[in-house]
């Protein structure tokens, strides 16, 4: 575990330190993917969120209810710890979504060349005309 | 049935049309506090899933109010909930928890929620 | 549905965000991590969520002072008033595992302005509240606003007189909460609609007081621009 600078004690918690080292998947999208912010500019679209938000949400929720995968407190954890250095650049939700699949990946809920195939096989999927 | 660490089917069970905390109603026992008591927040040593803030270890406030009775979220976190507990609402003066905090805001406080396990007698 | 002359605008373009986030989705479902129903469940739920059920619900306190007893004693019960059920009216039937049943209205007073954070992970009252805005869950906003109250209500624009005790609200545990604020000068008359439309948001977080005229959050820049213009793709 790494020395790390004094923590502002409002937020911090005893907790193990998070698993930090960049994740190549994410790194690509993270530098390549285009951000709603982006997105709905140039294509003059008004919404504030993109469409897939609210999925996240639910996702979110469902991980963090029966089976409880990934407890909701651990997870915002890391979040902060994420969204503060490897994802700082990234806007919301982006960034959220992000540090979610860091957290399952370092967790082994999913596995870092599955998701990559899986994304593969869904982007084939959405521009199939 | 899920063999997963986190089953929260019993909980289901016992808590649907109820709410939770409302299903953990009568189970806590006596409540060793009450409202206008001062009481001071331990520093015990946390595991995981803490959710005393560090910022309030140490410090003393008053009760406002009893809240509701519940697990711990130590426990909960793990499933141990067969001793729930008293929760207390308790409020500080900013100035017990900052000492740098402006005396020009004198009535300026912080309110929030502890289980009985972190209080004791200020 | 109503004809539009012309079809408004969408996104004609896949990102690997919506990508990621589908893929995240499936695996996770074929995981069994949850089930596609329990998803779909949870997706129906959120797109149902809004400010505006907790707008009523000041609204009506202010012009009933009995509600607003319950409301004050019984967050819960007050919320039925307003058409939210903490209890049933949830995916789960007993709340959810996120927002509890515990809702608990902060009556401020002339002397008393309360103003709510979640400091360990930005829990909010969801079922009466909506999704929380991106700056409540920002780690600034929730380690800044429990130590330095004041400095964060002047950056949202509100300052307070120094005899009035500003009292940070924590929800840390079960409890979930919404301000109640002063009924202002000048709604004198005002039906429940015409005061519901000024509370809020902000005003039901405490990081804003209604105000005759002001119907909308004020705009927050959370974030610097992070892909200026010239970052052609």
């Amino acid at each position: 575990m790494t020395t790390k600078g004094k923590k502002d004690h409002s937020t911090a918690t005893t907790w193990r330190e998070p698993e930090l080292s960049p994740i190549s998947l994410l790194e690509a999208i993270r530098r390549h993917g285009r951000v709603w912010g982006d997105l709905a500019a140039q294509y003059g679209v008004t919404n504030p969120d993109p469409p897939w938000k609210v999925n996240l949400e639910a996702t979110c929720d469902a991980l963090s209810a029966e089976a409880c995968a990934l407890p909701l407190l651990e997870r915002r954890a890391e979040e902060d710890e994420l969204s503060a250095s490897l994802y700082r650049d990234v806007p919301y939700p982006e960034r959220q979504l992000l540090a979610l699949a860091h957290s399952m990946i370092r967790r082994g809920l999913v596995d870092e060349e599955e998701l990559g195939r899986r994304m593969k096989e869904v982007y084939r999927r959405l521009t199939s005309v | 049935m899920s063999t997963s660490k986190h089953d929260r089917t019993h909980h289901a069970k016992k808590a649907t049309g109820k709410g939770d905390p409302q299903c953990f109603k009568g189970e806590a026992g006596p409540a060793k506090f009450k409202v206008g008591d001062r009481v001071r927040i331990r520093d015990l040593p946390d595991i995981f899933y803490t959710r005393c803030q560090m910022y309030t270890r140490g410090a003393a406030g008053t009760v406002t109010a009893l809240v509701y009775e519940s697990p711990a979220a130590e426990d909960e976190a793990w499933d141990n909930t067969d001793k729930p507990e008293w929760f207390y609402s308790v409020k500080f003066m900013q100035k017990e928890l900052w000492p740098e905090y402006s005396d020009t805001y004198a009535n300026d406080s912080v309110e929030t929620e502890f289980s009985e396990r972190w209080l004791e007698k200020a | 549905m109503t004809e539009k002359h012309k079809p408004a605008p969408m996104v004609d373009e896949v990102s690997d965000f919506e990508v990621l986030e589908m893929a995240v989705r499936e695996l996770a479902i074929e995981k069994g991590l949850f089930s596609a129903e329990d998803h779909r469940r949870w997706t129906e739920y959120v797109h149902t969520l809004g400010p505006l059920p907790a707008a009523r619900l000041v609204a009506k306190a202010w012009l009933d002072p009995e509600y607003k007893k319950l409301a004050v004693r019984d967050g819960v019960k007050a919320s039925l008033a307003v058409g939210v059920d903490w209890i049933n009216g949830m995916p789960t039937n007993f709340g959810t595992p996120s927002d509890y049943c515990n809702l608990r209205v902060l009556e401020d007073t002339p002397k008393l302005k309360h103003v709510v954070v979640c400091t360990l992970c930005s829990c909010y009252p969801r079922p009466i509240l909506g999704q929380s805005p991106e700056w409540y869950r920002t780690p600034n906003y929730r380690r800044r606003l429990v130590r330095w109250p004041r400095q964060v209500l002047a950056e949202f624009g509100l300052q307070l007189p120094a005899d009035v005790e500003v009292r940070v609200a924590d929800s840390n545990q079960k409890t979930r909460y919404i301000v109640l604020p002063v009924r202002p000068a000048g709604t004198e008359g005002w039906t429940e609609e015409q005061l519901a439309a000024i509370v809020t948001r902000d005003c039901l977080i405490g990081v804003a007081v209604p105000k005759p005229g002001v119907t909308a959050n004020a705009k927050r820049p959370v974030h610097p621009a992070v892909h200026p213009i010239h970052h052609g793709h």
